[in-house]
C-alpha cells in the first residue's frame, strides 16, 4: 500500500483498521527516504523505530499518535540518538536525555524515524550551511528547500513522513514550509518547551511542526503546547484542543493587511496569489482591514543584532571540554578552546558569533544591542495596537519561491532578506504559520498568517477553512493528491 | 572594521581567523554592521528596551536532587576525562 502523502489521520485509520502493520509502514518510510535522495536526514533511528513498531503491532504502544512516524529536527536532543545541530562540533554528540518536545511525541506513541538535516545551529535560510551537506527541494533537486528546518520540510513535502518538528527563530519553520509547499506553524514564544532544544537565540527560539495540512498541524500542536516546569520561559496557560478549535467557521474573523509591506517589488505570481487568497478568505466570510505596523521596516536589522548577540553568548558553551569536538593535540587550554571552536564551527556560525561579540562589546553595546532592544519594543507595540483592530494579519511567507542552490550563498545580506516577512513575529513573540497558496515558476509559495499572543487556534482555524476551500495543500511534487 | 577591532573581537569569541580568509570575513562583517547601523537613525528616547517577549521573571522550581544528574553519563560525552573530572591540558606549570 502506498502511504506517501497521507495525513496523520489517514495513517492512523489504516493502522487502527490493520490495513497496514506498523512494520510495513516503517519499511515504506525508510524505503522512500532512500529513494528520495534529498539528504533530508542526518541520522536514521531504524533500530529503535522497529522496536517501537513491534510494540505497536503487538498492541503495546498507545497514545493519540500511536504508530505515526515522525521526523525530528536534529536540533532536539534525543536520548541515545546522535544529535548534531548539523555542526562538526557536535558530530559525535549522543544526548543522555530527550528534549521535552521529543518526549511529548514519544508519550503520544509516535515513532521517531530519524533526525533531519538543517542549517548549522539553525543559522541560515537555505539549508546550505549544514556540515552534513545541503538538502534538496523535493520539487526540483537543484533548488534549496529553505531553512533552517529544510530537512524536516523536505521530508514532509516528499511524502516521507506526515509530520515533522522544526524550530523557528526568524522564520526557520515558515520559510521552508513555504518553499516546499507544505504547512508549518510556529506557536507563541513560550508555548512549546525549549528544554532540550540546542539554543541559538533564546528570546526568539520556538519549536513547532510541519505537516501537509492545518488539521495535522493542530494534531501536532496538541502534543507540544504544554506547560513545562523545566523551561523557565514556558507559558502556563490552559491546554487547548486545537483539533476542536479549528472546526468553527471564520465569519467572525477580521484580517489585517499591512500597509508597510510593499509587495509591488515581488514577482507577479506572488502578488496575484496574495490577492487571490484574500478573495478566498472573503468568500468564507472573513473581513479585511488595512493596518499599520510603522516600525516593521526595522525588523531585519533589529533581528541581526539580537539574534547574533544571543548566539555568541549561547555558543560560548562549545569549548571542547565537556562534550563535542576537541582539536587534536592542543598545546594549552587557550589553544584547545580556540582551535576546537575554529575547526568545529562553519563560516556562517562564526560570522554570527563575531557580529554578536562585536555588538555586545564595551563601547558598542548601547549603540547596537540596547538600540535593537528598543526597536524590538517599538515593533511589538505596533503589533499590540494592530491586534486591537484585527484578529489575524496576512502577509507572504517569503519574498519569492525557492531559489537555486548556491545563488544566494555568497552574500549573507541577501540571504538575511529571505526572512523579511517572518522575523517580526519572532521579535514580538507571537504565533505565525505558513500554508501553500500558489506557485511561481513551478515552485510553491506560501501565505503567512500571523496571530496575537496565544491565538494559535485562530490561525489554525483560518488556515483549515482556507484549505477546505482550496487545493494548494494537495499538490505534491508527484502531482495532485486528491 | 579595522585590524585591531577584528583581532579583539575574534579573541573575545575564541575564534581564529585565517589570514587568507580575513579580507573576505571583514568585508562581510562590514556589510552587516553597516546594515544594522540603520538602527542608529531611529528615535528611541524614553523607549524601554525589550529583552524578552514575555517580560516575566523567570520561574523558580524546587532545588531537589534527582536521578538525572548522573556523573558517568555526562562524562561519557567528554572528549577526555578520568572517572571524576573533565581533563584539559595542564594550566599551572
Amino acid at each position: 500500500m502506498k502511504i506517501n502523502f497521507k495525513s496523520v489521520t489517514d495513517i492512523k485509520n489504516l493502522l487502527t483498521k490493520k490495513e497496514i502493520s506498523s512494520k510495513e509502514l516503517l519499511d515504506e518510510t525508510f524505503d522512500s527516504i532512500e529513494k528520495s535522495s534529498l539528504n533530508a536526514f542526518i541520522s536514521l533511528n531504524k533500530e529503535q523505530a522497529y522496536r517501537c513498531s513491534e510494540a505497536y503491532d503487538q498492541g503495546n504502544l498507545h497514545g493519540d499518535l500511536a504508530g505515526i512516524p515522525i521526523a525530528q529536527k536534529d536540533l532536539f536532543c534525543t536520548k541515545d540518538l546522535r544529535t548534531t545541530c548539523a555542526s562538526k562540533i557536535l558530530s559525535d554528540f549522543i544526548p543522555p536525555y530527550d528534549a521535552t518536545v521529543v518526549q511529548n511525541f514519544n508519550d503520544a506513541g509516535s515513532i521517531c524515524i530519524g533526525k533531519t538535516n538543517m542549517d548549522e545551529f539553525a543559522m541560515g535560510s537555505s539549508n546550505e550551511t549544514s556540515y552534513f551537506g545541503e538538502v534538496s527541494n523535493p520539487w526540483a533537486k537543484d533548488y534549496v528547500p529553505g531553512g533552517s528546518s529544510g530537512g524536516s520540510a523536505a521530508a514532509v513535502a516528499a511524502g516521507i513522513v506526515p509530520i515533522a518538528t522544526g524550530t523557528d527563530t526568524g522564520g526557520s519553520i515558515r520559510q521552508p514550509a513555504a518553499l516546499c509547499g507544505i504547512s508549518g506553524i510556529k506557536p507563541t514564544y513560550g508555548r512549546a518547551s525549549r528544554w532540550g532544544m540546542i539554543a541559538f537565540a533564546s528570546s526568539l527560539d520556538q519549536a513547532g511542526v510541519f505537516a501537509r495540512t492545518a488539521e495535522d498541524c493542530a494534531i501536532g500542536l496538541n502534543q507540544i503546547c504544554k506547560y513545562d516546569p523545566k523551561d523557565t520561559t514556558s507559558v502556563d496557560c490552559k491546554k487547548e484542543d486545537f483539533s476542536e478549535a479549528i472546526k468553527r467557521n471564520i465569519q467572525d474573523i477580521k484580517i489585517g493587511i499591512v500597509r508597510e509591506f510593499d509587495l509591488s517589488n515581488l514577482d507577479d505570481s506572488v502578488q496575484n496569489a496574495f490577492q487571490n487568497s484574500i478573495k478566498v478568505f472573503e468568500s468564507l466570510g472573513a473581513t479585511f482591514k488595512e493596518i499599520s505596523l510603522k516600525n516593521i521596516g526595522l525588523s531585519v536589522p533589529t533581528y541581526y543584532v539580537v539574534a547574533p548577540a544571543e548566539c555568541s553568548s549561547n555558543l560560548s558553551r562549545f569549548d571542547g571540554v565537556k562534550y563535542g569536538y576537541r582539536c587534536e593535540t592542543p598545546k594549552d587550554l587557550s589553544d584547545l578552546y580556540i582551535r576546537s571552536r575554529s575547526e568545529g564551527f562553519g563560516d556562517e556560525v562564526k560570522r554570527r558569533i563575531l557580529i554578536g561579540t562585536y555588538v555586545l562589546s564595551a563601547g558598542f553595546y548601547d549603540a547596537y544591542y540596547k538600540k535593537a532592544q528598543q526597536a524590538r519594543r517599538l515593533i511589538k507595540d505596533d503589533f499590540d495596537l494592530a491586534f486591537n483592530e484585527v484578529d489575524l494579519i496576512l502577509a507572504p511567507s517569503s519574498p519569492g519561491p525557492a531559489f537555486k542552490k548556491g545563488s544566494k550563498s555568497s552574500d549573507p545580506l541577501e540571504m538575511y532578506l529571505e526572512d523579511l516577512f517572518t522575523i517580526s513575529a519572532n521579535l514580538a513573540g507571537i504565533p505565525a504559520m505558513s500554508i501553500p497558496h500558489g506557485f511561481s515558476n513551478g515552485m510553491p509559495i506560501g501565505l503567512q498568517l500571523i496571530g496575537n499572543f496565544l491565538q494559535e487556534s485562530q490561525i489554525l482555524r483560518a488556515a483549515h477553512h482556507f484549505q477546505l476551500e482550496t487545493d494548494w495543500h494537495k499538490m505534491t511534487p508527484e502531482g495532485n493528491m486528491q | 572594521m579595522d585590524n585591531k577591532t577584528i583581532e579583539t573581537i575574534s579573541y573575545l569569541a575564541r575564534l581564529k581567523i585565517d589570514q587568507s580568509d580575513k579580507e573576505n570575513i571583514v568585508k562581510d562583517l562590514d556589510k552587516i554592521i553597516d546594515f544594522i547601523g540603520q538602527l542608529q537613525e531611529i528615535n528611541t528616547e524614553k523607549v524601554e528596551p525589550l529583552s524578552n517577549p514575555l517580560e516575566m521573571t523567570a520561574k523558580k522550581r524546587e532545588d531537589a536532587v534527582n536521578s538525572d544528574n548522573n556523573k558517568e553519563i555526562f562524562l561519557k560525552n567528554a572528549p577526555n576525562s578520568d572517572e571524576d573530572y573533565f581533563l584539559v591540558p595542564k594550566v599551572v606549570e
